[in-house]
């Protein structure tokens, strides 16, 4: 493969490697960071490709090793993070003002309790172990194949299939229990709470009705809610849709929180 | 007293009992793969969402670590054990100061025999025997979990 046929082929999956790693790190600076380094440790090794799994896997490969190194040693999140977020944020003026500024003035600062659902699922899948929260993020958002994950996470198909199976039962369980879109019994008000704050004259049941999870959550169907729910997240891309820049915005605070979180606990 | 050779393998779980001790034992065949096993097995914290015979389970499951475990069997008591052996995919022996249970993966062709041996005894048997519950449905009721969770992983596309 020469080096313009690499530079092609990757610019075609660039944005879904992109989002990819966004929702790993949660920094903006760390996920271009590690997308361009990416590509440079790719463009080197380019001539030890074999082509025995397609080049998409072979530098997602590259791109989930250069993000556990970084992440290794960090300290994974809590499942209520969002919890502990908002309290920061209700305690923080600035953050409000500069969001507002943001949702008046940015082409990519709407608000859309979709894009909020999947920016939730991006803080909370952090809770799962770092293996768990890759492998699903690979499977269920990006549609690799289980023999492809075990290249790109250097496990074995079976190790995969543990992390998919624990990492997706954990993140059903929690959402059931934590989610108000569905579950009436649910705790967690925030994408709801903050379109009546973003979009003061919006009908919220017509905004909520736009959201299929939502529509369907009387089923009760819990693995059908997840996997609508992981529709959503592959739909967006949160560097380019009309909630991007707010949503960056709020995931960059929602990361200090727990950066300053975790060192006290 | 039973042996791992001869236990049922179809879950049904054996108690056999002695004057200073007596042995519970299960083993059933898993079509799973044992690395599937072996990690339903060893990873602590995620053992209580499959296993419905624990309540919790605190600590590493790690040789020389000492884990706290709630069973259903007697939840208002936390049993500190300690993890003895490890081999990975293999064996593994958890112990305390009343006996010691040791979990065996034999390979298969379609995966593994599980097998779970739990000996409790000593000079105060006697005296505690009559407060002891039966194991046998808890004992099934691990067996038959970790069969169902490892042959959903196992299955999965």
């Amino acid at each position: 493969m020469t080096q313009d046929q690499f530079t092609t082929e990757f610019e075609a999956f660039r944005a879904q490697l992109k989002s990819y790693l966004l929702r790993i790190t949660t920094s903006v600076p760390d996920t271009e960071d590690i997308l361009q380094d990416t590509y440079i440790r790719a463009s080197e090794k380019l001539s030890t490709f074999r082509g025995e799994s397609s080049l998409k896997t072979w530098v997602f490969a590259i791109g989930s090793n250069l993000a556990r190194d970084l992440l290794r040693a960090q300290k994974r999140w809590p499942e209520n993070v969002t919890d502990i977020c908002k309290e920061a944020a209700l305690n923080n003026r600035e953050f409000f003002q500069e969001s507002m500024q943001i949702r008046a003035t940015s082409q990519h600062g709407n608000f859309e309790i979709r894009e909020h659902v999947a920016f939730c699922f991006t803080c909370v899948s952090k809770s799962l172990p770092l293996e768990q929260q890759l492998t699903l993020l690979l499977k269920e958002v990006y549609h690799f194949k289980v023999k492809e994950i075990a290249e790109i996470m250097e496990q074995t198909e079976a190790m995969v299939k543990y992390y998919l199976h624990t990492g997706r039962s954990k993140m059903i369980e929690i959402f059931d229990r934590r989610c108000s879109l569905i579950n009436k019994e649910g705790i967690c008000h925030q994408c709801t709470e903050l379109n009546g704050i973003y979009n003061p004259k919006q009908d919220q049941q017509t905004e909520l009705a736009k959201v299929q999870m939502a529509r369907d959550a009387e089923t009760g169907n819990k693995e059908h809610l997840f996997d609508l729910r992981m529709k959503i997240l592959e739909e967006l891309d949160p560097f380019s849709s009309g909630a991007s820049e707010l949503q960056l915005h709020h995931l960059e605070h929602n990361r200090q929180v727990m950066e300053k979180h975790l060192e006290k606990n | 007293m039973t042996t791992t050779s001869t236990l049922a393998q179809t879950g049904n779980a054996q108690t056999e009992k002695e004057r200073f001790a007596q042995q519970t034992s299960v083993s059933i065949e898993i079509n799973a793969d044992a690395a599937i096993v072996w990690t339903l097995l060893t990873q602590a914290q995620d053992i209580p969402r499959w296993n419905s015979t624990i309540v919790s389970l605190e600590g590493n499951i790690a040789v020389g670590d000492k884990i706290k475990l709630v069973s259903y069997l007697d939840p208002k008591r936390t049993f500190k054990i300690k993890v003895k052996e490890m081999e990975a995919e293999k064996h593994m022996l958890w112990g305390d100061n009343q006996g010691k249970r040791t979990f065996t993966l034999t390979p298969t062709e379609k995966g593994v025999t599980f097998s779970m041996v739990e000996r409790m005894g000593g000079l105060m048997y006697p005296m505690y025997k009559k407060y002891l519950p039966d194991f046998d449905e808890s004992f099934n009721k691990f067996a038959a979990d970790l069969k169902k969770e490892a042959e959903l992983i196992a299955n999965a596309q």
